[in-house]
């Protein structure tokens, strides 16, 4: 399996509960749940390349 | 003369429903939410546990218990365990069958054993997260 393929698995899997558990609204929990989602993705993409200079 | 009145706060008890669903969402993964009948929630919250339990199992992730490290270091196991306990049956049905607790070498080398460890540690925190959310259903506390 391949990392990112991981990563995004992972972002999936944690804001699909983060979206279902917060907010009322229905709308309103896909949006915070895609959010989550992005923010998992794109902190995950922006610390990998951190690390990448790091040695 | 000031009259001062003072806020009557009315606390209304728990049902007993509400702490069985709390149990059920525990040791179950998504039982809690399909007793409340929420359906979608069940499959969704449920699913992503039961998803994320497995995928760590096969991705050969390890969980954790009391059995394993000696002395102070037995101590260091208790949050990682609390985190897998989070996964109800699906825990303690692998530690009777000794699924995903051995230490072995080889599957410490697999290229995924840390993303395995991960997503076991996380399924059991989500299935913590279920539980609350299954059980405030159940209280009333949530529509």
């Amino acid at each position: 399996m391949r990392h990112f393929l991981v990563m995004t698995v992972f972002a999936g899997l944690v804001s699909i509960v983060f979206g279902a558990v917060a907010k009322d609204t229905p709308r309103d929990r896909c949006i915070y749940g895609l959010k989550v989602f992005a923010e998992f993705m794109l902190i995950g993409l922006v610390l990998g390349w951190i690390l990448y200079f790091i040695p | 003369m000031v009259k001062t009145e003072k806020a009557i706060e009315r606390v209304e008890p728990t049902p007993a429903l509400a702490w069985l669903v709390g149990l059920a969402a525990w040791f179950i993964p998504g039982a809690g939410h399909l007793m409340t009948k929420h359906w979608v929630r069940a499959l969704l919250m449920g699913g992503s546990v039961w998803l994320c339990f497995f995928l760590g199992l096969w991705m050969g992730g390890h969980m954790f218990s009391l059995s394993t490290g000696q002395g102070s270091s037995q101590l260091l196991q208790v949050p990682p365990m609390i985190a897998n306990l989070g996964s109800g049956a699906l825990y303690i049905v692998c530690y009777m069958l000794d699924i995903g607790f051995a230490d072995d070498l080889v599957q410490a080398a697999r290229a995924t054993y840390e993303y395995g460890n991960t997503f076991l540690l996380i399924a059991g925190l989500l299935n913590y997260l279920n539980m609350l959310d299954a059980f405030d259903i159940a209280a009333g506390r949530k529509p």
